[in-house]
């Protein structure tokens, strides 16, 4: 279609109000797919944060393991074992547990996830943890979450103030030796981390040889897969042997079924798509009708039904495009505030910004097509 | 728009069977004859035109007049391919119009130079754009070459001081001399106009027709215009009465001029 002299954009913006309210559709809607597609794929990277920060490349779990809230112990000898093969540089073992955090300021009580990691071999590969991994090992101290919720205390801040933190966990006083990043999600509003020797301090209940994660460091070009088949052989079926990325999906396979995330946002989705839909289709529909005479005379002078139709389309994929990028600025704003407050990985991915302003593109000659209907009833004869 | 070339093959086969049925039709820009044309279905059926016939020769200046309701307007729409022919056997400018080709309508139209009653300018566009709009219309004059044409156009109907004005801007007179520019810029074969003095007062309108005179008759373009304003019948070669339908018998006689004169 050549518009030499841009006539979509001329007409489109003869009536500002009209330009305003359709590229101010085009931005709700634009705002509210980022906002629903951004925060369904937060909350479920949020979900696998531990999983993707684990130092190795095969995972060893419990064969009834169901996510991180509800693990289920086994035999550390099972894991040592692996170390005798040539294949492996390293292993660790975990403990997790969920933890009560006294508030100390206010000494409300509140859950946190505990980590049991072994201070010569973290099996996390967290940035600074390796600086601080000297402190951990004394007695009574665990590294606090930066990430956690705010429900905790203004931890972050009054440690930053320089004041000594002793929070009671699990009723036992402890001191805080510093912060790693490491994030809140689903059922987990922070996280800690301790020494094995602390952990079964703070847990005197627990079997000393029973740990809940398995992290196996392998040689520099050893086939994953491999490994994997040869430890799950050698080990017996009461452990699983995963690559990390295989643990990842148990986690999200887990909230996904357990939560109706999934469906909410993807709903949520779709009602953006749907918004900017109607908006975009009744402004291009009541402009069409406006304009028929106009549209008239131009079919009277000759020009064809497809140039008045690509006329149309063009105008709904400016507005489209009009919209886009006002509406992801602003969908920035949202996440940089969100991230503050939730303390959820929502990052402006490029993948999903190539998505969406495809979805826009559709939905917008989606609704200029359905608009360019009303073109036939401009009848050239009646210009006279 | 990358259709014109296959239009054209359309086109010219509708010309060539015209020519192969040795109608004299050919050479007149307009040839009708027989044209019976109805409105509405069954007993609500109306005739609106009778066994209409005439032809218009290249360069002529033609007057079409008549009462309201005598059919004008609807034989307007037919000519310029604007509503389907019912009955009878209609060429313009070469192409059939009774059992037209799928695009023969569309071409004849891009042939034609319009001139509405009400000028039917795009009031979104300047006047140097609206004229500009036509070079859509062919995709072999690059933009520049548009812009010079209508802006030379424009001065030629004087409007070449005001050629970024918008619509909305220009009084009627300069509204309608747009119109005009519009219609001749692109070199049309025919041009039809359609009362283009009505919305006008005296002045204007005299003004209005005599530059579409001079401009038509320089170019040697043939003009059909539907008009009921006695003042402007002076610049017709001839004029064209319907009445009721019929074309009435004195005006397929040569000259008519004017009684005043």
């Amino acid at each position: 279609m050549s518009q030499r002299i841009g006539l979509s954009w001329l007409q489109l913006r003869h009536e500002k109000m009209k330009l305003f309210a359709a590229v101010s559709g085009v931005m709700v809607s634009v705002v509210l797919m980022w906002m629903q597609l951004g925060l369904m794929k937060a909350l479920f990277a949020s979900a696998v944060v531990l999983h993707g920060s684990l130092a190795g490349e095969v995972v060893v779990i419990h064969s009834q393991y169901e996510h991180l809230l509800h693990s289920k112990v086994f035999s550390s000898r099972l894991l040592y074992r692996l170390k005798g093969s040539p294949d492996v540089v390293s292993v660790s073992g975990i403990y997790l547990a969920p933890i009560e955090w006294k508030n100390p300021w206010n000494g409300e009580m509140r859950s946190m996830q505990c980590y049991g990691i072994e201070t010569e071999s973290p099996g996390l590969s967290i940035p600074g943890l390796a600086d601080q991994l000297a402190s951990l090992r004394q007695r009574d101290v665990f590294l606090y979450d930066r990430l956690a919720r705010p429900r905790f205390g203004n931890v972050v801040g009054e440690l930053e103030r320089g004041a000594d933190i002793k929070p009671e966990l699990n009723r036992r006083r402890m001191k805080l030796a510093g912060l790693v990043d490491l994030g809140a999600s689903f059922g987990i509003d922070g996280n800690l981390l301790v020494s094995h020797a602390n952990f079964l301090r703070l847990f005197s209940e627990r079997d000393p040889g029973h740990i809940d994660l398995g992290v196996v460091r392998l040689k520099p070009g050893v086939s994953v897969e491999a490994a994997q088949r040869q430890f799950q052989q050698q080990l017996g079926e009461q452990v699983l042997v995963l690559t990390r990325d295989q643990f990842a999906d148990i986690e999200l396979k887990y909230w996904k079924s357990a939560t109706p995330i999934g469906v909410i946002f993807s709903a949520g989705t779709f009602v953006g798509f749907f918004i900017g839909f109607i908006v975009v289709y009744q402004i291009l529909y009541t402009d069409v009708t406006n304009h028929l005479p106009q549209y008239a005379t131009m079919k009277a002078m000759g020009f064809s039904n497809a140039y008045l139709r690509g006329l149309i389309l063009a105008q709904s994929l400016q507005l489209g495009l009009l919209g886009f990028v006002p509406g992801t600025l602003i969908a920035a704003m949202l996440y940089a505030a969100l991230r503050n407050v939730t303390q959820l990985p929502l990052t402006l991915d490029p993948a999903r910004g190539i998505f969406l302003a495809a979805v826009t593109v559709v939905m917008c000659a989606l609704s200029g097509l359905f608009a360019i209907r009303r073109l036939s009833s401009a009848d050239p004869a009646e210009v006279f | 728009m990358n259709t014109t070339n296959g239009a054209r093959g359309t086109a010219g086969d509708s010309r060539a069977e015209s020519a192969g049925s040795s109608m004299p039709a050919v050479s007149s820009v307009i040839q009708c004859s027989g044209v019976n044309f109805f409105f509405g279905q069954g007993e609500l059926r109306k005739q609106i035109l009778f066994e209409v016939e005439f032809a218009i020769e290249p360069g002529e200046i033609v007057l079409l007049t008549g009462p309201s309701g005598s059919g004008k307007t609807t034989l307007l729409t037919l000519i310029a391919g604007l509503r389907s022919m019912q009955e009878g056997q209609m060429h313009v400018l070469g192409y059939r119009l009774h059992n037209p080709g799928p695009r023969d309508l569309l071409e004849v139209r891009r042939r034609i130079g319009f001139i509405f009653q009400a000028h039917n300018l795009l009031p979104y566009l300047t006047a140097l754009q609206n004229v500009q709009v036509m070079f859509e219309l062919q995709p072999n004059v690059s933009a520049e070459e548009g812009r010079q044409r209508a802006a030379r156009m424009l001065e030629q109907v004087g409007l070449g001081d005001r050629l970024h004005y918008q619509v909305a801007r220009l009084s009627g007179g300069q509204r309608q001399r747009v119109a005009i520019a519009r219609a001749l810029v692109g070199g049309p074969q025919l041009v039809l106009a359609d009362e283009p003095t009505a919305a006008l007062d005296g002045a204007s309108g005299r003004e209005v027709v005599n530059l579409l005179q001079a401009l038509a008759r320089e170019q040697g373009r043939p003009i059909l215009m539907v008009t009921h304003d006695t003042r402007v019948l002076d610049i017709a070669d001839r004029i064209l009465e319907l009445q009721d339908g019929r074309l009435a018998s004195h005006s397929t006689g040569a000259l008519s001029k004017p009684a005043a004169v």
